[in-house]
C-alpha cells in the first residue's frame, strides 16, 4: 500500500517536471508577456467575422497587447454577462453596446469609464470633431466629452420593390419621399393586387418612435432629450406619435401595411416579395442585395410635410452600436493605454474605410466619410449615398442629434407591446401612446430612484 | 441465507453521498438562497447601490395586472402543453405496442424528437409557419387563414403550444410504451375471453395500470411547461406579441436578463418555485392516493 503510493507520488513529480522543464523551454519563444485586453461584441456573420479581423491584424502590428474578441449573445444577454462579470470584478475591457442601452451604461457610474477619458489616462490625443457630427451628438456628454467610441453606425432607410411597384403601375425610378405618398403607395400596391401586403418595417420603436422624431425634431422627453442626466420625463403621447401609430394601425386592416415582428424579422416579408416596401437599417442594405430575387430601390425615411417647416424634413438620427470601456478597481494604465491604441487603430481611415464598404454600416469618422466621398464611392454605388444625404448632410435640429433615457430598452418594448395591441384592434393610437407614457414613466422613474446614490 | 452486509465505518455513508449532496448544494440550494436574498433588496444593475425593500418586490408584482394575467396565461399554457404532450403520446404507444411488423422502426421515428434541443425545435417549429417563407404558413394562407402570428397572439399561443408539446411527446411515448408492456397480457388475454371490447379493455384495464407511470408523467410535464419551455418561447416569439405568449419563466428572464431588474426578477422566480412546489405537493398528496399501484 505504501510502496505504491510512494511510485504514485514519484510519477506525479516526475511528470510535474516534464511540465515545468516544457514551459520553461516554451516561455522564451513567447519573447515577452503580451497584456491582454478582452473585448466582448454583439455581431455575427460577415461584420463579426470583419471584426475579428481588425483585431488580429492589430495584434499583429504591435508586441506589447494582444485583443482577444468574443462574442456573448446578442447586446441584450451579453450585458447582463458583462454586469454579472462586472459584479464579480472581471469585466472585459471593452464591450460593443446598441444604441438604447446608452442610458443605462451612462448611468452606471465607476464601471464604465467615458472613452476621452480613458485616452487622458493613456497620454494619447483624442479629439471628438474627429467623429461625423450625428454619433458625436448620440455619444457624448453635454461638455463635449465622449462616453463611447462610435463603431457601427447606420440611419433607417426605406427599401422598395421595384419589380412590385411596375406590376402596380408605379413608378420605380421614382420612389415616394413622403408619407402620404407612401400610403398611397402601399394602397396603389394592395388594389392591384401587386403583393400581399403594401409595406412593413423592421425595429418598429427604433424607426417609427425614435428615427421618426429625430426626422421631425420632436423630442422624445425633456432635458435635452435626456441627455443632460437623470429626473428626465417623456413626452410620448403627443399629435405626431399618435399620428404615425395610428396611420400603421388603419392601414394594417387592408394589408396596406402588415407588422412584421419587433426585430429584423419583418426583413424577410420584402425580400420574399410579400411587402413591396420596408422601412430598414441602412446595414440591413447586405442582406437584400444578397437574397432578394428582384430589382429594388433604396429611398429616404419618409415624413409628414406638414410637419415640418418649410415642408423640409429633418435628419434622421444614428443606430448601431459603440464601444464601451470598462472600469474595475485593478486596471492598470498599461491596459488602458492598449484600449485606446485599438481604438486608434480602428478609427484609422484604412480600417473604418473598409469596414463601411464591406458591411453597409456609415463611416463613423468624417476622414473616412471623405475618403469614401473622394473616391466616388457613394455616387459609383446607387443606395449608399441615401443613408449619408439623409444623416450626415442632413437638416440638423435640437432634436436630431439622439436621446438618452435609462431603461429604454425596456421602454421600446413597452411601446412595441402597446403598439401591438393597437394593431391588433385591441386599443387605438392614443390609448397606445398614453400607455407606453404611463409604463414608460414609470421605469424611469424606478431608474432614477435606483441610480440615486 | 438473510445475511446482512454491514460497514462498520461512520464516515463512509456521508462521503458516499457527498458527491450528491455537494451538487445539490452548488447548483440548486445555493442559487435559490440567492434569489430569496435578492428578491428583498431593490439594487441597480451594476451593484453600485444596493438597498433592503423588504417585501417590496412581491407587492409591486402584484399591484400590476401585468403579472397576474402572466399567471393566468401560464396555466393556461401549461394544461395545454400537458394535455397535448401526453394524450397523442398515449395514442402513439398503444398503435406502436400492437404493430407487429416493423415495431422497431415506429419507435425509433417516434423517440427521435426527444433528441432534440428546445431551442431548435422552436426554431424547426418558426421556420414551417414563418409568414413570409414557411411551408405550413403557405398552407395555411392557401385556406383563407390570415396567419400572421408576429401580430395574431392566439396563433402565436397556439404555435409555442404546440411545438413544446411536439418536443415532449416522444419522451412521453417512450414511458407509456414501457408501461403498457409490462401490464401483464394474461390479463388482456382474460378479457378477450370474456368477450370485452377494445375500448372496453383499454379503459378498464390498460388505462388503470398505466396510472402510475400517467400520474409521473403529468408531474414531470407540469414541471417540463413551467420551466422547459423558455428556449423554444424564446426562439419563437420572445414572449410577443403585446405579452401573448409571456409565461411566467419567460417574465422572469425578461426582466432579470433584458431589463436587469434583479430585485423583481427575483421575487418572481421565488414565486414561480412556491407555485412548483405546491404543484409537486398537491400532486403527490392527492393525485397519488387515486393511483392503483
Amino acid at each position: 500500500m505504501l510502496s505504491k503510493r510512494g511510485t504514485l507520488k514519484k510519477s506525479f513529480l516526475s511528470l510535474s517536471a516534464v511540465f515545468l522543464l516544457g514551459s520553461a523551454a516554451v516561455s522564451p519563444a513567447t519573447a515577452q508577456q503580451r497584456t491582454e485586453i478582452q473585448m466582448w461584441m454583439g455581431l455575427t456573420g460577415q461584420a463579426g467575422e470583419l471584426l475579428t479581423k481588425y483585431t488580429s491584424e492589430f495584434n499583429a502590428s504591435q508586441t506589447e497587447y494582444r485583443v482577444v474578441t468574443s462574442f456573448k449573445g446578442q447586446y441584450p444577454e451579453q450585458r447582463a454577462a458583462a454586469v454579472a462579470a462586472y459584479r464579480a470584478g472581471a469585466p472585459p475591457h471593452i464591450m460593443q453596446m446598441f444604441d438604447a442601452g446608452s442610458g443605462d451604461m451612462t448611468a452606471a457610474k465607476g464601471a464604465i469609464i467615458p472613452v476621452s477619458e480613458v485616452f487622458k489616462k493613456a497620454n494619447l490625443q483624442f479629439n471628438p470633431a474627429d467623429f461625423i457630427p450625428p454619433a458625436r451628438a448620440y455619444y457624448s456628454l453635454p461638455n463635449g466629452d465622449m462616453l463611447s467610441m462610435p463603431f457601427n453606425v447606420s440611419t433607417a432607410v426605406m427599401f422598395y420593390n421595384k419589380d412590385i411597384f411596375k406590376k402596380a403601375g408605379l413608378d420605380a425610378e421614382k420612389p415616394p419621399t413622403t408619407w402620404p405618398e407612401v400610403i398611397k403607395a402601399a394602397k396603389t400596391i394592395r388594389e392591384k393586387n401587386a403583393s400581399a401586403c403594401g409595406f412593413t418595417t423592421t425595429w418598429l420603436a427604433w424607426i417609427m418612435l425614435e428615427q421618426h422624431g429625430a426626422r421631425h425634431n420632436i423630442a422624445l422627453g425633456d432635458k435635452n432629450n435626456g441627455k443632460d442626466g437623470s429626473g428626465a420625463s417623456l413626452d410620448l403621447n403627443n399629435k405626431a406619435n399618435q399620428r404615425m401609430v395610428q396611420t400603421l394601425v388603419d392601414m394594417q386592416k387592408d394589408k396596406s401595411f402588415d407588422y412584421g415582428g419587433r426585430s429584423n424579422d419583418a426583413a424577410a416579408k420584402f425580400i420574399s416579395g410579400e411587402c413591396g416596401i420596408l422601412m430598414q437599417s441602412s446595414g440591413g442594405l447586405g442582406a437584400i442585395a444578397r437574397d432578394a430575387k428582384f430589382q429594388f430601390g433604396v429611398g429616404q425615411l419618409p415624413y409628414w410635410p406638414d410637419m415640418v417647416t418649410a415642408g423640409k424634413p429633418y435628419a434622421t438620427t444614428i443606430g448601431g452600436a459603440s464601444l464601451w470601456v470598462f472600469n474595475a478597481p485593478n486596471r492598470t494604465a498599461n491596459e488602458y493605454r492598449g484600449v485606446a491604441q485599438f481604438f486608434n487603430y480602428l478609427k484609422s481611415t484604412p480600417v473604418m474605410t473598409d469596414w463601411a464598404k464591406a458591411t453597409g454600416f456609415l463611416p463613423a469618422t468624417n476622414a473616412a466619410f471623405k475618403s469614401m466621398q473622394d473616391e466616388g464611392f457613394f455616387t459609383k454605388n446607387p443606395g449608399r449615398d441615401v443613408p449619408v444625404v439623409q444623416l450626415i448632410n442632413g437638416r440638423q435640429g435640437p432634436n436630431t442629434g439622439g436621446y438618452r433615457f435609462g431603461r429604454w430598452v425596456e421602454i421600446r418594448d413597452v411601446y412595441h407591446e402597446e403598439v401591438e395591441k393597437a394593431l391588433q384592434g385591441k386599443q387605438n393610437a392614443a390609448e397606445a401612446l398614453h400607455n407606453t407614457q404611463r409604463r414608460g414613466t414609470a421605469l424611469l422613474r424606478a431608474f432614477d430612484a435606483q441610480n440615486r446614490s | 441465507m438473510d445475511r446482512k452486509v454491514f460497514f462498520p465505518q461512520k464516515i463512509l455513508p456521508y462521503w458516499l453521498l457527498a458527491p450528491q449532496l455537494i451538487i445539490t448544494l452548488v447548483f440548486f440550494i445555493w442559487p435559490a438562497g440567492q434569489a430569496a436574498y435578492m428578491s428583498v433588496l431593490q439594487q441597480d444593475a451594476f451593484g453600485a447601490s444596493v438597498q433592503f425593500v423588504g417585501l417590496e418586490n412581491f407587492t409591486a408584482l402584484f399591484d400590476e395586472s401585468d403579472y397576474l394575467e402572466s399567471m393566468w396565461r401560464t396555466a393556461y399554457f401549461s394544461i395545454a402543453v400537458t394535455t397535448l404532450a401526453m394524450a397523442p403520446a398515449l395514442l402513439l404507444a398503444v398503435m406502436a405496442d400492437r404493430v407487429v411488423r416493423a415495431a422497431t422502426f415506429y419507435k425509433t421515428s417516434l423517440v427521435i424528437p426527444y433528441a432534440i434541443a428546445p431551442a431548435v425545435a422552436g426554431v424547426l417549429w418558426l421556420f414551417m409557419f414563418n409568414p413570409a417563407v414557411g411551408i405550413l404558413a403557405w398552407v395555411l394562407k392557401e385556406w383563407g387563414v390570415d396567419w400572421n402570428p408576429a401580430l395574431n397572439g392566439g396563433q402565436a399561443m397556439t404555435l409555442v403550444i404546440f411545438a413544446a408539446a411536439w418536443k415532449q411527446i416522444a419522451y412521453n411515448f417512450l414511458f407509456f410504451l414501457a408501461g403498457l408492456q409490462s401490464i401483464p397480457k394474461s390479463l388482456l388475454e382474460a378479457a378477450s375471453i370474456d368477450g370485452a371490447s377494445n375500448a372496453t379493455k383499454f379503459w378498464t384495464i390498460v388505462l388503470p395500470l398505466l396510472s402510475p407511470v400517467t400520474f409521473f408523467l403529468l408531474v414531470v410535464n407540469m414541471v417540463y411547461a413551467f420551466f422547459d419551455t423558455f428556449s423554444v418561447v424564446h426562439a419563437m416569439t420572445g414572449g410577443g406579441p403585446a405579452k401573448a405568449t409571456e409565461i411566467l419563466v419567460y417574465k422572469v428572464y425578461n426582466d432579470g436578463v433584458i431589463a436587469l431588474n434583479l430585485g423583481s426578477s427575483s421575487a418572481q422566480s421565488v414565486i414561480l418555485m412556491l407555485i412548483v412546489i405546491a404543484l409537486t405537493f398537491i400532486q403527490f398528496r392527492y393525485v397519488e392516493k387515486k393511483v392503483h399501484y
